[in-house]
């Protein structure tokens, strides 16, 4: 299991950020994620894998500067 | 601590204005020449069509310098002012103070929004805006004693130099027991010997028991400073409440904070926990994004980036409560505790260092191709204490550093430096010799344009290759994230009006990464809204950083994400809460606008202001140099192909970069056209007689001026 923002989710072994944003309508709003800690950028979201138990935040990066 | 003197050679006793709804009413104009000490009244008027804040600054400045006015000429003036809700406890972001001169890199006007606690106790002692004219030969110290009623100024000697003991020496001596009451603007020797040279204004932390500092950095403010031998200036204020501002409407006031302040509780550390790490989480998002400066602006990436994220600098902050300004809860205010400089004067003694943030951490770390975080944090004090612009002082280096690697000058002009990438060592003895004033360092601190007009006439470098390289634009050294790939971004940097300096838009992500603005249309009203909002902050003494960097989290539902409507309209609330005076978001945008086309017509004045002043190098815009396409050539051989239809087959990387440069050189001079036409101006970017009309800004001065300059475009 997972939060993302604060909400549970499921969690299944090797779910990558890719995964886990196909199943949301509004994914192509988010240029970065963190997890827990860690900031991961748009063009590593296919390659990294979301570990169980972690917490998710989903960024826009839209405003900012 | 060695011995100092301080002593009063003018005391100037004042009743201090009632504050009402946000304003003193007054003004503060203190000519160090002659000690000359006299209060103005604010008008109506001023208040209508200025609003406060750089507003006020503009317009002081406007009636005390000529078109002709030099920098260091006495008539110069330094305008540091508040805003209607500058001094707020319960709102976020409220304390900041914006500072104007006419900049000794540009010369033109220059502004720079700070944060500390000045411009609000400037206000509480009863003036909106604080105007310094004239020079002197000896140090002094003006004090703004909002509590004891007096403004004084002093004759000293045997102050420290440098900012860092000289902030804290005398928040001690004139704080009477309650070092918060104190807040000092100063600079140090680096302002005295380069023209980046920057000002600290004070907050005290309770906590830490100690002065700490944000700076008005850009534009070389502390060069003119130190150039009329003021040492500080110091306001003395107690305490503030939300009645201190005596608000219009205190209880609507304390209900839209309140809601403020909970929203960036609750959301930033779900977002980017810029309480914890500042803005060193962009660090690793650009540099993934290709847009983190690296040696001088040729890359956008770096493998070894991560040594310089916020990984690492979570571990290195103290941790507390950070706020530049009391009660603000983004908080982003932060410092490294204990740190042990390996260079300098401070060397091996254990100091307080506040920073590094996201500038600091590209200008004197990946875009001199230096990664490691210690030296980074050494940079930031230096160039603190010194009383030098980090981003100013990257940018040179990064510019000399490329010269160098370039073979355009050697050690025999760097009196012997090895000033490769990387060179950490090398980095930070230019630092201190900007700061003495010496050998080679003392010419990286006249900054990029002079540094191109000297390299090429003592040392015969290419100048045409300078002028690409060279990240300027109208004098002012570029902040530190790649422009490249974001058409918007090159115009959010070259169509600024103080220089290149992201304040104004920063659209890199909208543009590039979410591609909101393909057509330019999009673009130029873009280059419209964002600057006029983000005016809008310094106009009344806020921080924008509240709006924009922790969102709400249905934003990303509504009409237009990217303006953080939600927010927008709070700022209405938070504006007629405190003033009075009904307002909605065009409104505020139109408030700027005035504001903003005045500061453009002050372009004009000094002799700038036109559309070559808007130009920018061509490394902000693409591959200068083979190495650059070829770190790239997918994505530039694409651009030829798909988007120009252009045959590349046969062409050397030499021919595609001239073919790609026409077209992107083009592009943004279409972009030039597009906003200008936007914003009312000419196609030569100067405001039209009926765009000052509509705004309320066509003093005779100003049509005058304009008449004469739009004549000329005719004739
Ligand atoms: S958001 Fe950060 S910089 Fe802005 S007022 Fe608050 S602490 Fe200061």
């Amino acid at each position: 299991m997972i939060r993302v923002n604060g909400k549970r989710q499921f969690w299944y072994e090797g779910m990558t950020i890719k995964d886990l944003l196909e199943d949301l309508e509004d994914s192509h709003h988010y240029a970065v994620i963190r997890i827990n800690d860690k900031h991961v950028s748009r063009p590593y979201f296919e390659k990294t894998l979301i570990p169980d138990n972690s917490e998710v935040f989903l960024i826009s990066l839209i405003a900012g500067g | 601590m060695t011995e100092y003197k301080i002593e009063a050679i003018k005391t100037f006793d004042y009743e201090k204005s009632v504050i009402d709804k946000g304003y003193a009413n007054k003004t503060l104009l203190v000519d160090i020449s002659n000690s000359d000490i006299s209060i103005h009244p604010v008008t109506e008027k001023m208040k209508e069509v200025f609003i406060g804040g750089k507003g006020f600054d503009l317009w002081l400045l406007w009636n005390a310098v000529k078109g002709t006015t030099k920098w260091s000429d006495p008539e110069n003036a330094i305008c540091i002012a508040s805003g209607p809700m500058g001094g707020t406890p319960v709102y976020p972001g409220s304390g900041k103070s914006i500072v104007t001169t006419i900049s000794p890199l540009t010369g033109t006007v220059i502004d720079s929004n700070v944060g500390g606690y000045f411009g609000p106790y400037l206000k509480f002692a009863g003036f909106d805006a604080l105007q310094i004219r004239g020079k002197t030969k000896t140090d002094i110290v003006i004090l703004i004693d909002g509590i004891d009623e007096k403004i004084q100024i002093f004759e000293t000697s045997g102050l420290p130099d440098d900012s860092y003991a000289l902030s804290s020496t005398l928040t001690e001596h004139f704080a009477q027991g309650k070092p918060r009451n104190i807040s000092v603007v100063s600079t140090g020797p680096g302002a005295k010997h380069a023209l980046m040279g920057c000002l600290n204004f004070t907050w005290y932390d309770l906590k830490r028991k100690r002065a700490r500092y944000k700076q008005a950095g850009r534009g070389g403010i502390g060069s003119v400073f130190a150039d009329k031998c003021i040492k500080a200036v110091v306001a003395r204020w107690d305490r503030v409440s939300v009645k201190t501002n005596n608000p219009s409407d205190g209880i609507a006031l304390k209900e839209v904070g309140k809601k403020h302040s909970r929203e960036i509780v609750d959301l930033d550390p779900k977002q980017n926990e810029m309480a914890k790490i500042g803005t060193t989480h962009l660090v690793t998002i650009m540099n993934d994004f290709d847009l983190l400066p690296t040696n001088n602006f040729q890359y956008g990436q770096h493998p070894e980036a991560d040594n310089v994220g916020q990984e690492v600098y979570r571990r290195i902050f103290d941790t507390g409560y950070d706020g530049c300004w009391m009660g603000c809860t983004v908080a982003c205010s932060h410092g490294v505790k204990d740190f042990v400089p390996l260079t300098g004067p401070y060397r091996g003694e254990k100091v307080f260092v506040d920073g590094p943030e996201y500038e600091t951490i590209a200008g004197c770390g990946s875009n001199l191709g230096v990664f490691d975080p210690h030296t980074i944090i050494e940079m930031n004090f230096y160039c603190d204490a010194y009383g030098l612009d980090t981003i100013s002082v990257g940018t040179s280096i990064a510019f000399a550093m490329e010269c160098f690697s370039m073979d355009l000058i050697n050690e025999t002009h760097t009196g012997g430096i090895n000033l490769s990438f990387g060179n950490r060592a090398a980095a930070l003895e230019i630092v201190h010799q900007m700061a003495q004033g010496e050998g080679f360092g003392h010419i990286v601190g006249r900054g990029v344009r002079e540094m191109k007009s000297i390299f090429a006439r003592d040392y015969k470098a290419d100048l045409n290759i300078m002028q690409d390289i060279g990240m300027e634009a109208k004098g002012l050294e570029f902040s530190e994230y790649m422009t490249k790939e974001s058409l918007a971004q090159q115009g959010g940097y070259g169509l600024a009006l103080k220089g290149a300096q992201h304040d104004e838009a920063w659209l890199i992500f909208l543009d590039m990464v979410h591609n909101f603005m393909p057509s330019f249309e999009q673009k130029a009203e873009a280059l419209h809204w964002f600057p006029m909002f983000r005016t809008w902050f310094g106009l009344c003494g806020l921080c924008k950083l509240p709006w924009n960097d922790i969102i709400p989290e249905d934003n990303k539902d509504t009409q237009e994400p990217a303006k953080v409507m939600k927010h927008v309209e709070w700022y209405t609330q938070y504006y007629t809460a405190v003033t009075g005076r009904h307002t909605t978001p065009d409104g505020l945008i139109r408030m700027s606008e005035a504001v903003y086309n005045f500061q453009r017509i002050f372009n004009l004045k000094m002799g700038f202001g036109t559309r070559e002043h808007d130009n920018i190098p061509y490394r902000a815009m693409g591959p200068v140099k083979p190495v650059e396409y070829e770190s790239r050539p997918e994505r530039y051989d694409k651009e030829l192909v798909e988007k120009h239809h252009v045959d590349i087959t046969d062409m050397s990387t030499e021919e595609k970069i001239r073919t790609l440069r026409k077209f992107r050189e083009t592009q943004y001079e279409q972009l030039k056209d597009a906003v200008y036409k936007r914003r009312g101006w000419t196609s030569n970017g100067i405001p039209t007689i009926d765009t000052v009309t509509r705004l309320g800004i066509d003093f005779p001065e100003v049509l005058e001026l304009l008449n004469a300059k739009l004549g000329d475009d005719q004739g």
